[in-house]
C-alpha cells in the first residue's frame, strides 16, 4: 500500500514552510545591457530572465494601432528547464501564457501615450518548480520599470492554491502533484489590488475561494515590496548625489 | 532639496501641487509612473526618470542623426520614442541618411513628438550615446566635466541633451573609456577631479 | 532601426582605427575580453552553465535522453545541438525557428565535439540495438555583444563537463534524483574564431566590430593539439598563410581559455 503524502503536518508543509510563507525570492534588475530594460529573478528552484525592448515602431504597419502602444508578450522555456527535454518549439502552454500575461501589463501601462509603437516582452525560464508563469510576470514588470515604461503601477504576481486540504501560497511542485491540488496563478496591481491576471486549475468552494484569494493579495504585495527594493537597489546611489549637480545649464561649442 | 527613489505607482504628494513631468494624478493624490527621483518638499512635483529614453523638452539641444529624408524635410532620430521632424526650410545644406545634426526642440505635442529647428550640420566625428539622465554628469557644473574631457582628450565635443554626445578629433578611445566611468561612478563627488586624473594617467600610459 | 543608424557610423571608426591595427576598447588584436563561467545554473538540466565574455552572455544545458540507435550503430549513443539566438538578448533578433546563423553555429559547436571525439558514443550505449544515450545539448543567447560561436562553444563544454548521467529503471525510464556517474570527457574540443576587418584579423569580436566584419574563420581545438572542425563564413576571404596564423593562434588561445573551465 502507497504511503499517503501528508502535505502539511502541524502547520508545516513538506518543505518546511508555514501555509504562507513564499520560497526563497530574489530578484535583479538592468541585467541584459541590450535590452532597453530587464530583470533576472530566481524564485524557489525557477530561473527567469525577462526583457523588455520598446516603444517601438510597430510592424507590419497593418498591426499598428493608433490610439495606443500594442504589448507583445512572449514566454519560452529552454529545452533543460525541465525534467523530461522540452521540445523547443513553443506549444499551446507557451503561448496560452504570453497572451494572459501580455493582457496583465496592458492594464499597468500607459498605452495611449505611445500609439503606432509595440513594447515587446521576453521571458525565458532556464529552469523551473511551479509557478513560472507568476515568475516571469513579475520579472518582466521588474524589466518595464528599468526600461522607463511609464506605468500606472506595478505588476505583481503570486501562486496560491490548495493541497492537504489547506489553503497555501506559492505551491511548489510536490504540491502541485497533490490528488485535490488547486492551482491559482493571480496578479494584482498593488496600490488598488485590481487583479489583471487570474487562472485557476482545480475544484474549489466559495469559501476556500475566499481565503484563497486573501492569501492571494497578501502574497502578491510581499512580492511587490521585493520588486520595489531591487529597482531601488539598483539606483540607490542616485539617492546620494550632491546637489552640485542641480541646475546645470547646457553649454554648446 | 530632498530626493526620493520612487517606483512605478508609488505616492509622490498627497497634496495639491503643480504637477510636472512623469507624475499622473488619482483621487487628488500624485503618483509616479517611472523609477526614478522625485523632489519632495516644494510646490511642485515630478520624477525624473534614471533610465530610458529621451523625452523631449522645449528649448533643449540636443544632437540628431538624419534617418529618412521626405518631400518637405527629414525624419530624424533624436534617441526618442518617435523621429522628429525638421523643415528642409531649416536647412542650407542637402542631408542624407546618417548625417549629424544639432538642432533645438521647438515645439512638443502631446504625444511627445517634436520639431527642430535652428540646425547645425556636422560633418565626420562620431556619435557616442548615453542615457539622457546622466547628461548633467557629463557636461558638470559650468561645463567644468566637458571641459575636462575636451582637454584630457583632445576631442571636440557637443553634449545633446537627448543622451547623444558628437565628438571629433582627438582620442576618441579614451574619450569612450571616460564617458563609460563617469556613467558608472556617477553618483560619486569630485567626479571631475577624478576624471581629469584617469584621463592623465591614460595619457602617459600611451 | 535607430541602431542601425548609429551602428553604420561606428563601423566606420572601426575600420579607421582598425587600419591603424586598433580597436575601438583598446583590446589588442588578439585580445579576449574578461571570461566568467558560472556552473549548474539549472537544476533540472543533466549539466548547466552560463557564460559571460565581455557584455556577451550565453547559457548552456545538457539534457540526457533515453533513445533509440541508429541502426547503422546499433552500440552507439549521440549528441544533439542547437542554439537559439534569444529576442529577448538583442533588439536584432527576431522569434521564431533557428534561421541560417543559429543552425550554422549549432552545426559547427556539433562538429567541434563530434569529431574530436570529446565523448566515446560507445559509453552512450545503454543495451545494445535497444537503448542509447542521447545527450542534448541546448544553447541560448542572454547578451548578444558579439562572438556567439566562442562563447557558445565554452558553455557548451562547461555544461558537458558538469552533465552527470541519470540512472535508469529496467524499463528505462529515468529514475528522478538519481545518477549512475558523470559523462566521460575525453577531450575538451574549444572553437576559436578570427574575424577579417579592414585586412587586420582579430578575435573576440563585439557587436559594433562584427557589423564591420568582412570574414569569418573559427577552428575547434583539443588539448592534444588536435583540430576537429573548421568553418569559414561570411563572403569575404582568407590567404593560405592568414588561416595558419589563425590555427597556430587558436591553439594558444583556446588553451588559455581551457584554465578556466
Amino acid at each position: 500500500m502507497e504511503k499517503e503524502i501528508q502535505y502539511v503536518k502541524n502547520g508545516k508543509r513538506l518543505d518546511g514552510r508555514g501555509l504562507e510563507d513564499l520560497r526563497k525570492l530574489k530578484i535583479e534588475a538592468g541585467v541584459i545591457s541590450k535590452a532597453d530594460g530587464s530583470c533576472y529573478l530566481e524564485w524557489g528552484q525557477n530561473k527567469v530572465f525577462a526583457s523588455v525592448y520598446g516603444p517601438r515602431e510597430a510592424l507590419p504597419k497593418h498591426i499598428q494601432n493608433p490610439y495606443k502602444a500594442l504589448v507583445d508578450y512572449q514566454y519560452r522555456m529552454a529545452t533543460f528547464s525541465v525534467p523530461d527535454r522540452k521540445n523547443p518549439k513553443p506549444g499551446r502552454r507557451e503561448i496560452e501564457i504570453g497572451k494572459v500575461s501580455g493582457e496583465a501589463l496592458e492594464k499597468a501601462i500607459f498605452l495611449e501615450r505611445f500609439p503606432n509603437t509595440t513594447i515587446d516582452v521576453y521571458v525565458e525560464i532556464l529552469d523551473s518548480n511551479a509557478g513560472t508563469r507568476v515568475a516571469a510576470l513579475t520579472a518582466a514588470s521588474v524589466a518595464l520599470a528599468d526600461a522607463g515604461i511609464p506605468m500606472r503601477d506595478m505588476v505583481s504576481a503570486v501562486g496560491v492554491g490548495k493541497a492537504g486540504g489547506e489553503i497555501i501560497l506559492d505551491l511548489n511542485k510536490d504540491e502541485e502533484d497533490a490528488p485535490d491540488a488547486v492551482d491559482i496563478p493571480i496578479a494584482i496591481l498593488p496600490r488598488t489590488e485590481e487583479v489583471v491576471l487570474l487562472q485557476m486549475d482545480g475544484l474549489l468552494t466559495k469559501e476556500e475561494w475566499k481565503k484563497a484569494f486573501k492569501l492571494g493579495v497578501k502574497g502578491c504585495k510581499q512580492v511587490f515590496e521585493m520588486q520595489k527594493e531591487a529597482l531601488r537597489k539598483k539606483y540607490l546611489e542616485a539617492e546620494k548625489e550632491t546637489a552640485e549637480t542641480e541646475n546645470i545649464e547646457m553649454m554648446g561649442d | 532639496m530632498k530626493k526620493k527613489i520612487v517606483i512605478p505607482g508609488e505616492l509622490v504628494s498627497e497634496e495639491r501641487k503643480k504637477v510636472g513631468q512623469h507624475v499622473f494624478v488619482e483621487n487628488g493624490k500624485i503618483f509616479s509612473d517611472s523609477l526614478g527621483l522625485t523632489y519632495a518638499d516644494s510646490d511642485f512635483a515630478s520624477v525624473v526618470p534614471l533610465h530610458g529614453k529621451y523625452l523631449p523638452q522645449r528649448e533643449d539641444l540636443i544632437v540628431g542623426i538624419v534617418a529618412q529624408e521626405t518631400f518637405g524635410g527629414y525624419l530624424v532620430d533624436i534617441n526618442s520614442f518617435y523621429f522628429s521632424f525638421v523643415s528642409k526650410e531649416f536647412i542650407r545644406e542637402r542631408l542624407q541618411k546618417g548625417s549629424i545634426i544639432s538642432a533645438k526642440i521647438l515645439s512638443v505635442n502631446e504625444i511627445n513628438e517634436a520639431e527642430l529647428g535652428n540646425v547645425r550640420v556636422f560633418y565626420g566625428g562620431e556619435i557616442v550615446s548615453i542615457s539622457p539622465v546622466k547628461v548633467p554628469r557629463v557636461i558638470g557644473k559650468n561645463a567644468s566635466m566637458m571641459e575636462a574631457l575636451k582637454k584630457g582628450t583632445a576631442s571636440n565635443i557637443l553634449v545633446g541633451r537627448n543622451g547623444r554626445i558628437w565628438a571629433k578629433g582627438g582620442d576618441i578611445p579614451l574619450l569612450l573609456k571616460a564617458i563609460k566611468k563617469i556613467e558608472e561612478e556617477s553618483h560619486l563627488s569630485n567626479l571631475t577631479k577624478k576624471i581629469e586624473h584617469f584621463l592623465e594617467e591614460q595619457k602617459k600610459e600611451n | 532601426m535607430a541602431n542601425d543608424i548609429l551602428m553604420e557610423l561606428q563601423t566606420g571608426k572601426i575600420i579607421e582605427l582598425m587600419k591603424q591595427g586598433k580597436r575601438i576598447d583598446g583590446r589588442a588584436l588578439d585580445e579576449y575580453r574578461k571570461l566568467e563561467i558560472f556552473h549548474n545554473i539549472s537544476q533540472n538540466a543533466e549539466g548547466s552553465a552560463r557564460v559571460k565574455l565581455g557584455e556577451t552572455e550565453v547559457v548552456a544545458g545538457v539534457k540526457m535522453v533515453p533513445g533509440d540507435p541508429f541502426p547503422e550503430t546499433p552500440a552507439e549513443g549521440s549528441i544533439s545541438v542547437g542554439a537559439e539566438f534569444l529576442p529577448l538578448s538583442s533588439p536584432t533578433f527576431e522569434s521564431g525557428p533557428p534561421g541560417p546563423e543559429e543552425t550554422e553555429l549549432a552545426r559547427v559547436v556539433d562538429r567541434g565535439i563530434r569529431e574530436s571525439k570529446c565523448l566515446n558514443f560507445e559509453d552512450l550505449c545503454i543495451k545494445e540495438k535497444e537503448k542509447v544515450w542521447i545527450a542534448f545539448i541546448d544553447m541560448y543567447t542572454i547578451n548578444f555583444d558579439g562572438n556567439l560561436f566562442d562563447a557558445c562553444s565554452i558553455a557548451a563544454m562547461s555544461a558537458l563537463m558538469q552533465a552527470k548521467v541519470p540512472k535508469l529503471d529496467k524499463e528505462y525510464r529515468i529514475v528522478k534524483g538519481e545518477y549512475s556517474g558523470k559523462l566521460e570527457l575525453h577531450r575538451k574540443p574549444l572553437l576559436s574564431t578570427f574575424s577579417k576587418i579592414a585586412g587586420q584579423i582579430v578575435v573576440d569580436t563585439n557587436f559594433a566590430e562584427e557589423k564591420a566584419t568582412e570574414a569569418r574563420f573559427s577552428v575547434a581545438t583539443t588539448e592534444d593539439n588536435y583540430m576537429a572542425a573548421f568553418q569559414k563564413g561570411l563572403s569575404g576571404s582568407f590567404s593560405g598563410k592568414e588561416i595558419d596564423d589563425c590555427i597556430e593562434l587558436a591553439f594558444k588561445k583556446a588553451k588559455e581559455i581551457r584554465k578556466h573551465l
